[in-house]
């Protein structure tokens, strides 16, 4: 893309004399990205809500909307809200203390830096590898349910646990979750400054005091930025869930279910597009808030 | 710097020729260099063929009349296609030339999906035809998929090279693939021996095999195989019991819920009380909530298998690899026996090789090979008319009383089935 | 600060943090050992004992897959696709990070939003949109190089902060300005005097253009797309062992591909590997 505009960049006073002229230049060199976006992104979403709020004959209706909180689709929604909610907690809390850990610990020195490095390859890690791991270390043949049953003499599948339970699905997932925190929230970390640790020190606060009064203060938008974000991953995963169990239990294992049959003769494909279409509706509301949140908290982190 | 630059270049370079190259090799059908290497092997197959019409008359219906032994090689190894020198060539008598060559024009290739090797012994027979047609590539994808996703990737790749040619599918999907246009109606030269309830009066689809739901255990996971039906509900196998996939996808867990309906006070036109008993699995926590594949099979997830016997044969080996042991009983409480469709794929890239393979498998190398593995092949009547069948290739199959007792469910059936999991199985029993 | 105070103080921030990274170190690894032994030895687990810990072990579950055609094919797609997809976002990215930061330093709000844009549309949305649009555009989602301009969406929000922070550490202005002066048009300005700047970040981009490709399991798998994660799931089902190896050595070959972005980009300062 090489553009043979005649425009300097350097502003003078001729340049005054037609603004308007260029801006329209300028306005140009975004269109290619902006026409990317629009084909490969907007337009595939914006079919999905056509499709979910048209029938196939085209009435307009939100019927598919409202059917999709309806009967198992409820139940996956609740599912993946209460998953999606509890391992973001258990993230923002242990990814939170281990960001803690890599940014008070001063020795060993190496510490910091591990633990950065780590979280930066294994917020990235997850999927269908990921998937394999855990059914090997905990599925019913798995070397830690072998050892569990050995050693403690508990079989955790008769207790109840399964890997496609609540508890199994937010085990699996914080393996992505707390990395992902840890790189959020370092930054943050960071900067509660040591001196006001001792100037609440100096004025008599202990410990719990110079938490509650000033650092969790200053790290809350961190924190509820982080818990969004870990909420965002944890709805939208895909591949894991995908491998680690045939039932379609989650929101979208749901969607992919529908995309995956051949459901012309009772119409519930439009049930798939609607599920999708809320998905991106919570995805909205929820990167929303977080957006503004990280704007806030990058306040501190100057 | 330049040199830097230099080198940068080149590298760009050699890695987009890579890359060009690379993506000739996996899109395009290299059309030209086949037809070119399989020239003369294509002169002789037919020459060959040209040989075995001599000899016998040109219809494979009329091998009825020439009751001439076969040859025992062919009997005993199942797989070698190529028949003995001039002995009993009225088994190969078929004329496929024309399709021979046809395929040769679409690119000798044939896209198979979801046959896994243990299936029916499918290993044995894809190797006969691997060596029946040796410049023909049978690529199989997906070995493990369901029939309703058989569908799905025809539907996905349509007009796509990798369109599946030929499927295998259970008489529920089979129904709506009829119902779709999928299906291309072709008649086999076999047609005359394969009776009325194996094949579709319009050509559609032929069934090659059918078999027999069983109950398979791995005895060293397990103390006690369960051996009825009713004997799965005991809470000592809590989150054992496992299915070949979801009914509403997947005929073996179709067949699954069909049987268990019959052992619990159902019929061939009521399936609830089968949904219902697979309900109760699921709330006391018996069923497994894996899949059966090889791999879990292998791991020792999946220790009470509900699927054919003949899927079990095929594993044996590998389960004596393990160190397992397992054990196959057939639940005397519901008997049901079922058989798969397969047909030529509408519009599919390689119509005429799919014939090809079609009449591979319901020739007597296919069937001879499905025999091993376990299952009841279709022309069972013409080959043991022919005296093809010795009592050591039965070994897999199951006992002749049993196979007495199997009743097909009809179209009718099959379609108040569907609906009946399509409305119930989701909220019973999958998402419970 | 009482000396009671003081070590209360320090016992507490030595504790928790120490107690935090062990019990993260036994969790992150376990996993990697439980899928190490059931890939390379061929006991299952229920037939282990202490007397056979040490037997039947091998490499075969890892050499063996790459006898598999359709497996080895899977592999050269997946990494040919990752390659385009580098390629295809340095195209579109590089210009357009350097026409926002010379020219519209306002709009670069706007395009950080949009970068973020497919985390709201997840993989799983994106590809039912593709669906409904499939019977339509054929002629183009037939060809597997279709993945591509959806791979550099999906990779959008890594590769842009990368590009981007590497961009705003450069003082843009003056080099362009320097360039033009010079005589170079806008093609040399970009090719020889911005991109070289840029090594870092671009190398930082790549990588993780190529974690993200390697990786996506959803489009390809709803598309039906022979790519590698794709026929890895589908060849772990018959092949229970070596499917598991085969993705232990994706596991490792992502994380070196990481590791080695973070420890490069460490040296420079450079970019994060945070989508947001």
């Amino acid at each position: 893309m090489s553009l043979t505009s005649a425009t300097t960049s350097a502003p003078d006073a001729s340049t005054r004399r037609a603004p308007k002229q260029r801006r329209s230049w300028a306005w140009l060199g975004v269109v290619p990205f902006f026409a990317f976006l629009v084909i490969f992104l907007i337009a595939p979403a914006l079919s999905v809500f056509q499709k979910a709020l048209f029938d196939s004959d085209g009435n307009f209706g939100v019927d598919a909307l409202k059917n999709a909180f309806t009967g198992q689709n409820r139940a996956a929604f609740v599912f993946s809200v209460k998953l999606s909610a509890l391992s973001a907690f258990v993230g923002v809390v242990v990814g939170g203390l281990l960001a803690y850990t890599a940014s008070t610990l001063r020795r060993p020195r190496w510490l910091r830096t591990f633990i950065s490095s780590f979280s930066g390859v294994a917020a990235n890690l997850g999927g269908v590898p990921l998937a394999f791991a855990f059914l090997a270390l905990l599925g019913r043949q798995g070397l830690l349910t072998r050892i569990i049953n050995d050693g403690l003499g508990v079989d955790i599948y008769r207790s109840g646990f399964a890997l496609d339970s609540t508890a199994g699905f937010v085990f699996v997932y914080s393996y992505f979750n707390i990395p992902l925190m840890v790189l959020i929230t370092l930054p943050a970390v960071d900067g509660l400054k040591d001196s006001w640790r001792e100037a609440c020190a100096n004025l008599g606060g202990t410990s719990w005091t110079f938490w509650r009064r000033v650092g969790l203060p200053v790290l809350t938008p961190a924190l509820l930025g982080g818990f969004l974000l870990l909420f965002a991953n944890s709805f939208s995963a895909f591949a894991t869930a995908a491998a680690l169990t045939t039932k379609s239990t989650l929101v979208p294992l749901r969607i992919g279910f529908y995309l995956g049959g051949d459901f012309s003769s009772t119409g519930e494909q439009q049930l798939g597009y609607s599920l999708a279409a809320w998905m991106m509706i919570i995805m909205v509301v929820n990167m929303g808030i977080y957006y503004v949140l990280r704007r806030r908290s990058e306040r501190w982190q100057q | 710097m330049q040199r830097k630059k230099f080198s940068a270049a080149a590298f760009a370079l050699a890695l987009t020729i890579t890359v060009a190259a690379c993506g000739d090799d996996d899109e395009a059908t290299d059309t030209t260099a086949a037809t070119a290497a399989t020239a003369d092997t294509a002169v002789t197959a037919t020459t060959e063929t040209a040989d075995e019409a001599d000899t016998a008359t040109t219809e494979a219906s009329e091998e009825a009349e020439e009751a001439e032994p076969a040859t025992t090689a062919e009997a005993e190894e199942a797989d070698t296609a190529t028949t003995a020198a001039g002995e009993a060539p009225m088994t190969e008598a078929p004329d496929l030339s024309e399709a021979i060559a046809a395929c040769e024009a679409e690119g000798n290739k044939v896209n198979l999906i979801a046959l896994p090797d243990e299936w029916a012994n499918y290993k044995g027979i894809l190797a006969a035809f691997g060596e029946k047609y040796p410049d023909i590539e049978y690529p199989v994808s997906s070995p493990n998929a369901s029939s309703q996703e058989e569908v799905d990737a025809i539907l996905t790749l349509a007009g796509q090279d990798d369109m599946p040619d030929s499927v295998d599918v259970s008489p529920a999907v089979g129904q709506s693939m009829v119902e779709q246009g999928l299906f291309e109606p072709y008649t086999s030269v076999y047609d005359a021996e394969i009776p009325a309830g194996l094949k579709d009066p319009d050509g559609h689809w032929y069934a090659a095999y059918y078999g027999i739901m069983a109950i398979s255990t791995n005895t060293t996971i397990v103390d006690t195989a369960p051996e009825t039906w009713a004997d799965l509900a005991n809470p000592e196998y809590a989150g054992q019991v496992s299915l070949n996939g979801d009914p509403r996808e997947s005929g073996a867990a179709f067949a699954a819920v069909v049987a268990a309906s019959l052992a619990n006070g159902g019929s061939a036109d009521d399936i609830m009380p089968g949904i219902e008993f697979f309900a109760e699995l699921q709330a006391n926590g018996n069923l497994a909530s894996a899949d059966i594949t090889p791999a879990t099979v292998l791991s020792g997830e999946t220790p009470i298998a509900i699927d054919w016997s003949y899927n079990v044969p095929g594993l044996a080996q590998q389960m004596a690899d393990q160190g397992f042991e397992f054990e196959t009983h057939f639940p005397a409480d519901g008997i049901y026996g079922g058989y798969y469709e397969q047909g030529l794929v509408t519009d599919s890239p390689h119509q005429n090789c799919s014939k090809l393979w079609l009449e591979h498998i319901l020739s007597d190398e296919g069937a001879l090979g499905y025999l091993e593995g376990g299952a009841v092949p279709a022309r069972i009547t013409s080959l043991t008319e022919r005296g093809l069948v010795t009592d050591d290739m039965k070994v897999n199959l199951p006992a002749d009383e049993l196979l007495d007792q199997v009743n097909f469910l009809t179209q009718e059936q099959v379609a108040a089935a569907k609906e009946a999991l399509a409305e119930n199985w989701g909220p019973m029993v999958a998402d419970a | 600060m009482s000396a009671s105070a003081a070590g209360r103080r320090r016992l507490s921030n030595v504790i928790v943090p120490i107690a935090t990274v062990l019990v993260c170190a036994v969790y992150f690894v376990l996993p990697l050992i439980a899928m190490t032994r059931f890939s390379f030895q061929s006991i299952p687990v229920i037939n282990l004992r202490w007397s056979n810990l040490t037997s039947r072990w091998s490499f075969d579950p890892v050499v063996e897959p790459f006898r598999d055609e359709q497996l080895r094919s899977a592999m050269y797609l997946s990494i040919k696709l990752a390659v385009a997809t580098v390629f295809a976002t340095m195209a579109l990215l590089i210009p357009t990070t350097v026409w926002v930061n010379l020219r519209l330093p306002r709009m670069r709000s706007i395009i950080e939003f949009l970068t973020v844009l497919p985390y709201v549309i997840p993989p799983i949305a994106l590809v039912a949109g593709i669906r409904v649009v499939q019977p339509h555009a054929r002629w183009f989602l037939n060809s597997h190089y279709s993945l591509v301009p959806f791979y550099v969406v999906l990779a959008l929000p890594f590769t842009y902060r990368a590009l981007d922070a590497g961009m705003r550490a450069l003082d843009l202005k003056t080099l362009v300005d320097a360039s033009r002066s010079l005589g170079a048009g806008w093609g040399t300005t970009l090719r020889r005097a911005i991109i070289p700047n840029l090594r870092t970040s671009i190398v930082s981009a790549s990588f993780l253009t190529a974690t993200v490709v390697l990786g996506e399991y959803t489009i390809a798998s709803v598309l039906l797309k022979p790519t590698l994660t794709q026929e890895l799931v589908v060849f772990q089902q018959s092949n229970g062992q070596q499917g598991t190896a085969m993705s232990l050595l994706l596991l490792v070959a992502t994380t070196l591909l990481l590791g080695v972005l973070t420890i490069v980009t460490r040296k420079r300062g450079g970019a994060s590997v945070t989508p947001v």
